[in-house]
Parts: structure tokens; C-alpha cells; sequence
């Protein structure tokens, strides 16, 4: 560790920033610190050619429910005044981690102490006959950054993912001319483009493979209770649908546009655009060619760090966190010749942007205190300042954060494993070798009311929330949301939850505004059992019992309830 | 003595009062007073035995109404429990009688050697957003000339200042609310954040009738107050955020604003800078983000934002709920942002204010009570500012100490080495109101010195050295600035007692004792007329005023600078920093989750209730408040309770790492299971101040009281038998 010394100001630590989505532009944004006070030399490097903007709202915008700014989160001006570099529209086709640099794609190179990848997803392309099949594996990532996904083989007319800008205009095109739209695949992504695009007047169908949508999400009555929403909202729910390929028809300009999607069991689903949603993949060829462990994504600890290097870094939807093992090789021979660890990217932007904050923080620490990456594979951070209350939340993978259905008037939202039935029997504590008193059994309490559209089901473990689902009751799900996010316990009673959504919550028909011990003058706290007492004792009049009580000497709002309290006083004492 | 008309003791609302001496108390009320009065406005009854009788009195802001505190307000001025005489300490701890001339000498004494052995910072003030102008003016000019001190600050560093914050960075200049309060009478939408005005100030609410009618009173508060009520049979909507999520909740109804296309863009380019930035840092708060993180369902969170955007007369308020908390001003500024972003603020039909809570809450934030600051809201490290007020002043600008220390890093100082040895106490009882209370108390009894100025022994004045005994509001001459920012005048309708003297008094003769430069009036007409010169050219600028102008019934909105006729509605043309325009800051939560939910760990919020007054130093005394809630209560939800084994009327302790509370349960529906409240007004081992942490908002100082860590349990309360296991335990 170099020891400041007087004046002499330390080296900045050269941070390199390879992707500028939603969450490498967050990372810029909490590390900018470091950068103004000149501890540290930033460079991102941003394949589009735009600014980072909130992914998160695509749909929207390809529905035309919002315009295009409502979705930048920034336009660097502030990370380039602190001096950071921002080169959009830019690839970068290799890392050479023994010399530190980055190539880009115009030939030129640049310098690294710290390395941070992210680098995103790419849109899943299922394989079906007439579209063309991409073989990633080891290639080298094109130059141009434009065509970084698709090079190779650009999607046919007619047939769009949702992932960026662009697609997100060929989407709207579509919405506007309220045309056929097939929605392939049924997640939390495909569902909410699904009646985003009906409510925008498109008309909407949706095929897949299971027997219901978000089946990663949901369980059997969630995801049943969602599909006849989805159908009550217009939308065409095709299940037990195995894609095999696809039908095309040459429009009037000559060019293959698509036509249909064709079943395994021969059903044949025509529309003007084919939307792909089935999933994404992380992108990791820059790892893997360099030779950095990668399995569903580039593989770092909970330090967010290479299993591999210690000046690489990945964070986002590139990111795959799980512990390093103990003693592995972890070369490039590591590479496909193992198991896969569990987790994997979450695809959930919540996680990502806490491991941008939780990264930039431990940097900011790091270098703060003269901290600089060793030279070695394997660096003890141990030292360093944990970011506590997020690390559990780093491995974040699926089921582990809420997911949130994004529609008008269908509100979904799960989180956890919400397998379990009501009566299945807890038998963990076997399993696990413990044979009396399992400490935290499993429980799970369900609602269920398809003709309302409702449905709900808690898991909890020794009382605390552990997994739940919450279809078409707002405010509960918004309260569960809220108790798993910090590990609470339920109360015992759990319909007290349910009647968030049930109309005597609203208590605009709740209590009896003529009971004893109602308030009806808050300036003054008198109830109506004192206004009918002191009307007993003679008080007859408004005026009266203000002079009496104070009832009505405030504000003055309650004078009519007063009368009124009067009138039914004097009824009921009339024999 | 003749009817006098002045203002209620309490409240920033400072409802007009007509006060009828005893022995004049048999005139016919409704000739002392205008006709038009709405209620029957004197009850007699209340005059037998006290000095004065109340009526409430016409006045755009009260129409005549008074609270329960107000109409009970006379009885603290013949009460039995006031101080009469100065009382010194003995070494046993009890207080006897000694004169003005020996108290006066004796804590003269004290002063200099403080000053003259740990130097002059060793003697701290400590004043109170309840004192007139021209005691809070006077008590900052004292304190750095006389005591040639920087360390004063002041109660309202517990209530107003997050939002003072937020409204000197925004629009440069920050007066509670920057309108009348009539005017909020033709609202169509109020958004209330985090104020329970139906309980803390009832006469307000006759002006949110309009709203109401227009089924657009909006009111966010995570319990169902009085207020959120107000909402109820389709008069608006209540929304329900967890504790301490305000700022998320704003930062996503901004997204909103933005994203369905509800934003003034016109007034933006107009009238503001910053726009871009905030722009950027709401993008990633989509409302389904927000309810993860509020609770609010992202239906109700649309409904508010189109309600908003929805047309006239909007208004956005703050109060306590969103400011008192780590990240007050960053919350305050969202709400201020929001307001920004849908063209409200300097209209004539939409706004954005926040409601001051003491009675002088404004104006003792005014002119010299905060540490970094001298009369007319100037700043205490501004040349040009240190040289006009020395000017009025008559000594040299080096003279006046810089800039102090907010009020919790005053009292973390007390009695440590280095710190505060000596302290005054002004209007303020912080062995209550003051966050982690009992280690308040303890740096108290750690000073070398405590001279308190109160009427009753407050838990503050207990452990004084000295205690003089000072005026009460219908005894006295002087000038309150309402919450909006409207001078008024309190008169005097009685005597004091022999023995008490006013605050005023008590400078000039400290004063003369210790050869202070500068001159130190007793007389309040002559305080004000100085204190207008100092404001003069400042922010809060009163040097159009004087006491003949004000008893002729100006309606005196400052700033109010001579030849000026005041300003009712301020930034109309524009905004008070030097490019006219007002400052978007874009701002970011920096906070964790809250605890996890098991076993009793809940979220503690504190507040008031209708009957007492802050402390409670004041409305403990009056019997008829104090029979009303004699008690701390801690409110539960009662699927909480019954997990917790807690009953209605049963006791509960409530403890962490700061100290335990012990007081009874009240189960109610109205608050959320994850949360309890408790009022803040009670003494002794129901302080809610003993949990409460002295953290910050890093900019405004205001510390954390809305968003304590606390563990809950029924206990067996000290007047019950004992629990079922103890009885059999105790009968084997």
C-alpha cells in the first residue's frame, strides 16, 4: 500500500466501465465522487448510441404511453464535468487482462486498474425454422457497436424483440396501426407488453409453451387467475403452445415479412409483428474470450469481483453472483467443465442497481483509504468497509426479489418460492436430519376468488415472510411486498392482511359516525355522547352546546353534525 | 382594564383572541368585541376565578374559533404552580427564594467567570420558537455581545428547519407559507404530507372546506389521523406510506408528473434551472419501483399525480411527518420539486408551503435565535450582513462572533470538555423535546451552570441553578410572525405578578452587569423599532413596520420594507435568488430498509395530540387538558397487539439502546401493523425523547423523530396486580 506522502498527490486509479445501461450508469453516477476529487480516472464505454436510459420503461414507450425523454437517466454532462471520459456508440472487442487494457473497436486501446463489466443482456432468440441461428460461443464481439447483437443475422421484417430504442419504434409502428401483434413467450416482460399493446388498442396474442404465463413467478392459481384477466382485457392467451417455426409473405416492396407462427401441433397464428420474449442472456463473450469463469453470466463473488481476476468486476444482467469455490482452477479450462452454480442473473433492474451502489461504494472505500488492486489473482478486501445491509441482497437470483406485473387495473406481484400448498406437510425438518421441533416451519395461508379476479398466498417460515403471490388486490400486495423485502413476521391472523382491499377498509362505510364515543368537533375533542349529555341537561341548540362543550367553537365545521346529533337526541327522547 | 384584543399563546395559527380582564368581566362580551363573531364566543364560567376571560375573536385565519387549548389558555395564569420569585438551587436540591438583585448579580458572576476561565463559547443559549420577536431578537444581539458568544440556537432546529432548508435553497428565501392561509379557501386539491393539522392546529381546517368539496383534500400520513379523516366520504383520499418513505413516495409521483405528460413545461423553462438533472434522477422511480419501496399501490399513486396535474388551485403543504427525519430537507425539496414541476409555486391560484408549528415558529427563525444567522435572515458569515447589523448596532462587525452550532450538537455538548459550561435556557424544555433526551438531562447536570427563564418548573427548570420567573402572553407586549409570515401584535390585558419580569428586562440588566456594548431596551415598542432597522434590506425585511401601524389592523406580510405596503403572495413575478428563478435540486434517498418486522421490532413515530403543546409544560397544568390525556399512550395496530400480547388500556414498554418507555397501550386500527406512535408531550419514564436518536439531516441539523428502531412488550404496569405467572408464583 503506497503511503501518501505531503503533497505529492496520489496516481487516480484508472476505472474502465464497459457497457452504459441503466446500471453502468448508475455505477458512474455513485462513484463521480471519487472522480471530482480526483482519486480516480473514469472511462465508460457504451456500445448505443444514446445515453443510459431506464430500460425498465420500454414498454411503455413502445405503447406510446410515454415519450421518449421520460426515460433518460442521465446525459453525462455531470460525469464529464468531473472529467470522465463517455465514448457511446462504441465496442469493446477484447480485454487483455495481463497488460490491463481494453481494445475497442476502432483499434485503439485503453488502460485499466479496475475493470467493471456491464454489459447487459441480449434479447433470447428461440430457435425456429426460417430465422436464422447466431453461434456465439467463442467468437470475437463485432467492431461496430450497432450491429454488436445481430451482425450476424438480423431478425427478419416483421419479427422484433424489446430490448432497445429501436426495437421499441418498430413496436409502436405496430401499436399505432393497431395491428396483429404475436407475443411469443409469457414472463413478467412478455405479459406486460402483452396488455400494455391491447390497452393501446393493438390486438394482442400471446403463445406459450406452459400451462400459464409467468410461470417462473406464479404458481397453478395466480398464474390462472392472471389469464383470465389477460382475457378479460382483450388479450388472446394460447397455452401449451410449442413454437417450431415461422410463415413468411413478401409484401409490396418485395421484402420477407412475416406472416404466421406455426405450432408444433400444427396451429398456425398469424399477425403483422412476431414480439420474442423468452427471456434473455447475459452477455459474456468478452469474459469468456478472455478467460474469466462464466456460467449463466461472468461469475463474481459477493464482492461483486471475478471468480478469476481481482481487477475485474461484473455487475447487472451480465453478472452471475455465487461464492467461489474453494480450491477450484479457476482458468479458462473452468470454463464448461463444470457444474453450473446455482443463481444467475435476476434480470430485475432493483438488484443490479444495488450492486452498481454496493461496487462503487467498496471502490470509493478502497481508494479513499490508498488501497490499490494487488497484482495477485486473490486479494483480501476483508478490510474494506462492507456494505452491509446489501450484500444479502447481491445474489440476487430468480425468486429472491419482487416481481411486479407493470399493467393498468391487473396488479400481480410475487416474490419467493410460492410453491408450497396450504396442506402440504412440513417435512424439512426430516429432511434435514432434525427430527423433533423443526424452529421455523413452513406454512402457507391462500385466498382464492377467480370470479373477482383475486388471489393471494403467503408462505411464511417460523412466522416470517418468506415467498408470496398477490393478484388483483393492490394494497396487499403492496403490504406484502414491504414485509418480505424486510424479512417480517406476519401477523398471526392473516386475513388482517386481505382486508387492506376489502371495502370496510375504506371507512368512508366504516364506524358510526353517531356512536357514543365518535369525535364530532376535533378542535375541541367533543364527542357525541358530550354533545347528548349536555343536551340532556337542557342544551337544545347549536349555539348552546358550544357555549356549553365548545363543540363548534373552532373551525366551525361540525355545526352541521351537531344539529344533527341534536335532532336524533331529541327524537330519541320524544316517548 | 379594558377588553384587549391579541393572539392565542400556542400555535403558529396564532387565532385571534379578545381578553377580558377579571374585574371587567361583567360587561356584556359582544360589546368588547365585533359583532360578527360566529360562535358564542365567552363563556363566563371559565372567568370565575382566573384573571381573564377568552373570547375568540374574527380574524381572516380563525373566523372566531378557538381550540380547547386556546379557550383553556387563561387558566395557567393564576395557576399554583407558577414561579413568582426568582428560586436559586441548594446543595440538597431544593429551591428557595432569592431576590432579582442577588440572582441577577450572582448569574452575572457566573457568566463572566465562564467566559473568563473556558472562554467566551463556553456559555451556550438555548431559546425557543415560542418567544416574541423581540425577545428572540434580542436574546441572539444579547448572546453575541454580551456574552461575545457564538453558541445559540434554538428549539424551531426541531421543527422548522428542513423545511427552512429547502425553501432557502429553492427559492431563496423561505417563509412558511408564501401565501395568506384564505387563500387555500378556494383550492380544488390540497396535498397535505405529514401533517395532522385536524389535532395539532383544529381552526386551520375550516380552509381546506374547499378542497374537500372538491373531493380533492389529499393527506399522507402512514396513520389515520383526525385529518386523514377528513378525507373520508369521498372529500379526497388518504395514502398510507410506510414510515420514513416520503421521499421515495414524492420522487415517484414527480416520475409521473413527467411520464403521462402533467408537467408545466412552459413554467419550467420560465421559471426555474435545474430541470434536466431532475429529470434524470426520477427516471428510475416508476411507480411500480415506488410501491415495492412505499406500500402505496400503483393505482392510488396515479390517481394523486392526474388529482395534481388535474387543473387551479393546487397546493402542496408539508409538516412534521416528511421533515423531521434524517433526509428532511431532501424530502421537503421533493416536495418542493413536485410543486416546481406542475407549476404551483408563485401563482396566484397553487403553491407550496409548509406549516409552521410554534406559536412564534416564524419569526424566531428569523432574526437571530439560529447559529449562522442575524436579524432579518441574514447570514451570520455574510460580510455585507455583519456590517449592516453592527451598524445598527453601534460596535465594529468584528464585534460579532461567526457562525455557532446547531441545537444538537449544542446540547451533545453540554458540560464536555471544550463544550457549553454555562447555559440559558429560553422558552424551551429540552429535558422533553429534545431527541435521546436522557442524555440531555445527563450533559445538564454535567454543566457548571443553568439559569432557566420559564413560568413553571418544567422538567428543564428542575434542574436550573437559577430559575427567573418570566411573563405569559396576556401579560406582555410584543410582536408574533404567524405561519404566514403575518406580524401580529400580543398585548398585555393584565399585570404580572409582583415578582415576574419579562425576558426583555432581564437582558438589559444582565447586560448593564456585564459591561456589554450595544444598547438593550426593556421597552418592546422600542426592541421592535431596532429590530425592523437590522432586517432592513434582508430576506425577512420589517422596516416598513412599527407598533402604530400594526394596532391600525395592517394586514403586515413581510418582507415588508419601508414604503412597501408587504407582500401577501410572495414570487409572483419571480423568486428571491439574484437570476429571479427558482432552483430545481435534484435529490436522492440515501436510506436503508427499515427493520425487519418480528418479535415485537416495530417503527416508533412521535407527535402531538389535540390537548397539549409541545412539551406539555404548559398544558399538563391546565386541568381540564390534563384530565383529557393525562398520559402517554402508545398506539398499536391490533393484529400487533394481539401477537405481542398487548391489550387496550394494557401496559407496554418500548425500549432500545437509548432508553425505556413505559406507558399503556391503545389499540386502533388506524395505524400500520409495522408502526406505533407516541405522543411527545408526557415527562419522566414516557418521554418519547429517551428512544429517539440525536442523528441529523446533514443540511438543515433537524434530528431523526419520526423514524425510531424499537422493541415492544406488554408489561405488568405499576398499577396492576402483577401477571398471572407472578400471582401463582407468589402464592406458592
Amino acid at each position: 500500500m503506497p503511503e501518501p506522502t505531503g503533497a505529492a498527490r496520489p496516481t487516480p486509479e484508472r476505472i474502465v466501465v464497459v457497457g452504459y445501461g441503466p446500471v453502468g450508469a448508475r455505477f458512474v453516477d455513485e462513484i463521480l465522487p471519487l472522480v471530482e476529487a480526483g482519486l480516480a480516472d473514469l472511462t465508460v464505454v457504451g456500445a448505443e448510441g444514446e445515453h443510459a436510459y431506464n430500460r425498465v420503461l420500454l414498454a411503455d414507450y413502445a405503447v406510446g404511453r410515454t415519450d421518449r425523454d421520460t426515460l433518460d437517466l442521465t446525459d453525462g454532462s455531470r460525469a464529464r464535468a468531473a472529467g470522465a471520459r463517455i465514448l457511446t456508440g462504441t465496442a469493446v472487442v477484447a480485454v487483455n487482462r495481463t497488460i490491463r487494457t481494453v481494445s475497442l473497436g476502432d483499434g485503439s486501446t485503453l488502460p485499466y486498474d479496475r475493470l467493471v463489466l456491464a454489459t447487459g443482456a441480449r434479447a433470447n432468440v428461440p430457435t425456429l425454422d426460417g430465422v436464422k441461428r447466431v453461434r456465439r460461443g467463442l467468437m470475437k464481439p463485432g467492431a461496430a457497436a450497432a450491429t454488436l447483437d445481430s451482425a450476424e443475422a438480423p431478425l427478419p421484417s416483421g419479427i422484433s424483440a424489446l430490448r432497445d430504442l429501436a426495437d421499441a419504434a418498430t413496436v409502436l409502428a405496430a401499436v399505432q396501426a393497431g395491428q396483429r401483434i404475436v407475443v411469443l413467450g409469457a414472463g413478467v416482460l412478455g405479459m406486460e407488453i402483452a396488455l400494455a399493446a391491447a390497452a393501446a388498442g393493438a390486438q394482442v396474442c400471446v403463445v406459450y409453451h406452459g400451462e400459464i404465463p409467468m410461470n417462473r413467478n406464479l404458481d397453478r392459481g395466480a398464474g390462472s387467475v392472471l389469464t383470465r384477466s389477460a382475457r378479460r382485457a382483450g388479450v388472446t392467451m394460447v397455452n401449451h403452445a410449442r413454437a417450431e417455426s415461422v410463415l413468411f409473405h413478401h409484401d409490396d416492396a418485395g421484402v420477407e415479412r412475416f406472416e404466421a407462427l406455426i405450432c408444433a401441433d400444427g396451429k398456425q397464428i398469424s399477425g403483422d409483428l412476431l414480439l420474442l420474449s423468452c427471456g434473455v442472456g447475459a452477455r459474456t463473450e468478452l469474459a469468456h474470450l478472455a478467460g474469466l469463469p462464466v456460467s449463466t453470466g461472468v461469475l463474481v463473488d459477493e464482492s461483486l469481483q471475478s471468480w478469476a481476476d481481482a481487477a475485474i468486476h461484473a455487475i447487472g444482467d451480465c453478472a452471475h453472483v455465487a461464492a467461489r469455490p474453494v480450491d477450484a482452477d479457476l482458468g479458462a479450462a473452468w470454463n464448461g467443465a463444470r457444474m453450473a452454480p446455482a443463481g444467475g442473473p435476476s434480470g430485475l433492474i432493483g438488484p443490479g442497481w444495488r450492486q452498481a451502489d454496493s461496487l462503487a461504494a467498496r471502490f470509493s472505500a478502497e481508494i479513499t483509504a490508498g488501497m490499490t488492486t494487488a497484482g495477485t489473482t486473490t486479494v483480501d478486501w476483508g478490510a474494506a468497509p462492507a456494505v452491509a445491509e446489501s450484500a444479502p441482497v447481491l445474489a440476487a437470483g430468480p425468486g429472491a426479489s419482487v416481481v411486479m406485473l407493470k399493467a393498468e387495473g391487473i396488479d400481480v406481484v410475487a416474490a419467493g418460492d410460492t410453491a408450497a400448498d396450504p396442506f402440504d406437510v412440513d417435512d424439512s425438518a426430516h429432511a434435514h436430519g432434525c427430527a423433533a421441533g423443526d424452529p421455523a416451519p413452513l406454512a402457507v395461508a391462500q385466498w382464492a376468488d377467480p370470479e373477482h379476479g383475486r388471489y393471494v398466498k403467503m408462505v411464511t417460515r417460523g412466522g416470517i415472510l418468506t415467498g408470496f403471490v398477490c393478484v388483483g388486490m393492490p394494497r396487499t400486495g403492496a403490504e406484502l411486498t414491504l414485509l418480505f423485502e424486510r424479512g417480517s413476521e406476519l401477523p398471526a391472523d392473516r386475513s388482517v392482511l386481505l382486508r387492506f382491499d376489502g371495502p370496510d377498509y375504506d371507512p368512508e362505510t366504516a364506524g358510526d359516525a353517531f356512536a357514543p364515543e365518535s369525535t364530532v368537533c376535533w378542535c375541541n375533542g367533543v364527542t357525541v355522547e358530550a354533545i347528548a349529555a349536555s343536551a340532556a341537561a337542557g342544551n337544545v341548540t347549536v349555539a348552546c352546546i358550544g357555549a356549553a362543550t365548545r363543540a363548534g367553537t373552532g373551525c366551525g365545521g361540525c355545526k352541521g353534525r351537531i344539529g344533527e346529533v341534536l335532532e336524533r337526541a331529541a327524537a330519541q327522547s320524544v316517548p | 382594564m379594558n377588553p384587549v384584543d391579541t393572539h392565542c399563546p400556542y400555535c403558529a395559527l396564532q387565532c385571534a383572541m379578545t381578553l377580558t380582564p377579571a374585574a371587567a368581566a361583567a360587561t356584556p362580551a359582544a360589546a368588547a368585541t365585533p359583532a360578527a363573531r360566529p360562535a358564542p364566543a365567552v363563556r363566563p364560567a371559565d372567568a370565575i376565578g382566573l384573571p381573564v376571560s377568552i373570547a375568540g375573536r374574527a380574524f381572516p385565519t380563525n373566523r372566531g374559533g378557538l381550540c380547547k387549548k386556546g379557550w383553556t389558555a387563561a387558566e395557567l395564569l393564576g395557576s399554583a404552580e407558577r414561579i413568582r420569585e426568582p428560586m436559586r438551587r441548594a446543595a440538597d436540591g431544593s429551591f428557595a427564594p432569592i431576590s432579582w438583585t442577588d440572582a441577577l448579580d450572582l448569574i452575572a458572576d457566573r457568566l463572566r467567570a465562564s467566559r473568563a476561565e473556558h472562554g467566551a463559547d463556553s456559555v451556550g443559549v438555548f431559546g425557543g420558537g415560542g418567544l416574541t420577536n423581540e425577545k428572540a431578537y434580542q436574546l441572539g444581539k444579547f448572546t453575541r455581545l454580551a456574552l461575545g458568544s457564538s453558541r445559540i440556537d434554538y428549539n424551531g432546529r426541531f421543527c422548522m428547519s428542513s423545511a427552512a432548508a429547502a425553501g432557502n435553497r429553492a427559492f431563496g428565501l423561505d417563509r412558511g407559507l408564501p401565501f395568506r392561509v384564505e387563500d387555500l379557501d378556494a383550492a380544488d386539491t390540497i396535498l397535505m404530507l405529514g401533517s395532522n393539522v385536524a389535532q395539532t392546529m383544529p381552526p386551520f381546517i375550516g380552509h381546506l372546506d374547499g378542497a374537500r368539496q372538491a373531493g380533492g383534500l389529499i393527506v399522507v400520513d402512514p396513520r389515520r389521523t383526525a385529518t386523514a379523516r377528513l378525507t373520508d366520504d369521498g372529500a379526497g383520499l388518504h395514502v398510507q406510506p410506510a414510515p420514513g418513505t416520503d421521499l421515495v413516495l414524492l420522487l415517484g409521483l414527480t416520475h409521473l408528473v413527467l411520464a403521462e405528460r402533467l408537467a408545466d413545461t412552459d413554467y419550467l423553462a420560465r421559471r426555474t434551472t435545474g430541470f434536466d438533472q431532475l429529470r434524470y434522477s426520477v427516471a428510475g422511480w416508476y411507480p411500480q419501483r415506488v410501491q415495492e419501496h412505499t406500500g402505496v399501490p400503483v393505482r392510488q399513486l396515479r390517481e394523486l399525480a392526474s388529482r395534481l396535474a388535474a387543473g387551479r388551485g393546487t397546493y402542496i403543504i408539508t409538516g412534521r411527518g416528511v421533515e423531521q427525519h434524517v433526509d428532511g430537507t431532501d424530502t421537503a425539496t421533493a416536495a418542493i420539486n413536485l410543486a416546481l414541476v406542475l407549476g404551483l409555486v408563485g401563482t396566484t391560484h397553487s403553491g407550496y408551503g409548509t406549516l409552521t408549528g410554534q406559536g412564534n415558529g416564524q419569526g424566531g427563525r428569523e432574526h437571530g435565535q439560529k447559529c449562522d444567522q442575524l436579524p432579518g435572515y441574514r447570514k451570520i458569515t455574510d460580510p455585507a450582513a455583519r456590517a449592516h447589523v453592527a451598524g445598527v448596532w453601534g460596535v465594529e462587525p468584528e464585534q460579532i462572533p461567526g457562525a455557532g452550532i446547531p441545537a444538537v450538537e449544542l446540547l451533545g455538548a453540554l458540560g464536555r470538555p471544550g463544550g457549553i459550561r454555562t447555559l440559558l435556557v429560553h422558552g424551551a424544555n429540552v429535558v422533553v423535546s429534545a431527541p435521546d433526551a436522557d442524555s440531555v438531562r445527563r450533559g445538564l447536570k454535567n454543566l457548571d451552570f443553568l439559569v432557566v427563564c420559564d413560568f413553571f418548573f418544567s422538567e428543564t427548570a428542575a434542574l436550573a441553578d437559577v430559575v427567573l420567573p418570566v411573563t405569559q402572553w396576556a401579560e406582555e407586549e410584543g410582536t408574533m410572525t404567524s405561519l404566514e409570515g403575518r406580524v401580529l401584535r400580543r398585548r398585555r390585558a393584565i399585570d404580572p405578578p409582583a415578582g415576574v419580569r419579562s425576558e426583555l428586562w432581564i437582558f438589559q440588566e444582565l447586560a448593564r452587569r456585564l459591561d456589554a456594548p450595544g444598547v438593550y431596551s426593556a421597552d418592546p415598542s422600542a426592541v421592535f423599532d431596532e429590530l425592523c432597522q437590522a432586517s432592513a434590506g434582508g430576506i425577512a425585511d420589517y422596516s416598513g413596520l412599527d407598533y402604530t401601524l400594526l394596532d391600525a389592523g395592517e394586514p403586515a406580510y413581510w418582507p415588508y420594507p419601508a414604503g412597501s405596503g408587504g407582500t401577501p403572495r410572495l414570487f409572483l413575478d419571480r423568486f428571491a435568488h439574484d437570476d429571479g428563478r427558482a432552483r430545481i435540486v435534484a435529490v436522492t434517498p440515501r436510506g436503508v430498509l427499515a427493520p425487519a418486522q418480528t418479535r415485537g421490532a416495530l417503527t416508533l413515530i412521535t407527535g402531538r395530540l389535540l390537548e397539549h403543546y409541545q412539551s406539555g409544560a404548559q398544558t399538563r397544568r391546565v386541568a381540564e387538558l390534563a384530565t383529557a390525556q393525562p398520559e402517554a399512550r402508545m398506539q398499536v395496530h391490533p393484529a400487533t397487539a394481539a401477537g405481542l400480547g398487548l391489550t387496550d388500556g394494557g401496559w407496554a414498554e418500548l425500549a432500545n439502546e437509548r432508553g425505556t418507555v413505559r406507558c399503556r397501550a391503545q389499540l386502533s386500527a388506524d395505524i400500520r401493523p409495522d408502526t406505533v406512535f407516541l405522543p411527545f408531550h408526557f415527562p419522566a419514564d414516557q418521554r418519547a425523547n429517551l428512544l429517539t436518536a440525536a442523528a441529523t439531516d446533514p443540511i438543515s441539523g433537524m434530528p431523526e423523530f419520526k423514524r425510531t428502531a424499537v422493541r415492544v412488550r406488554a408489561i405488568a404496569g405499576p398499577d396492576l396486580p402483577t401477571t398471572d405467572h407472578e400471582r401463582v408464583m407468589a402464592d406458592a
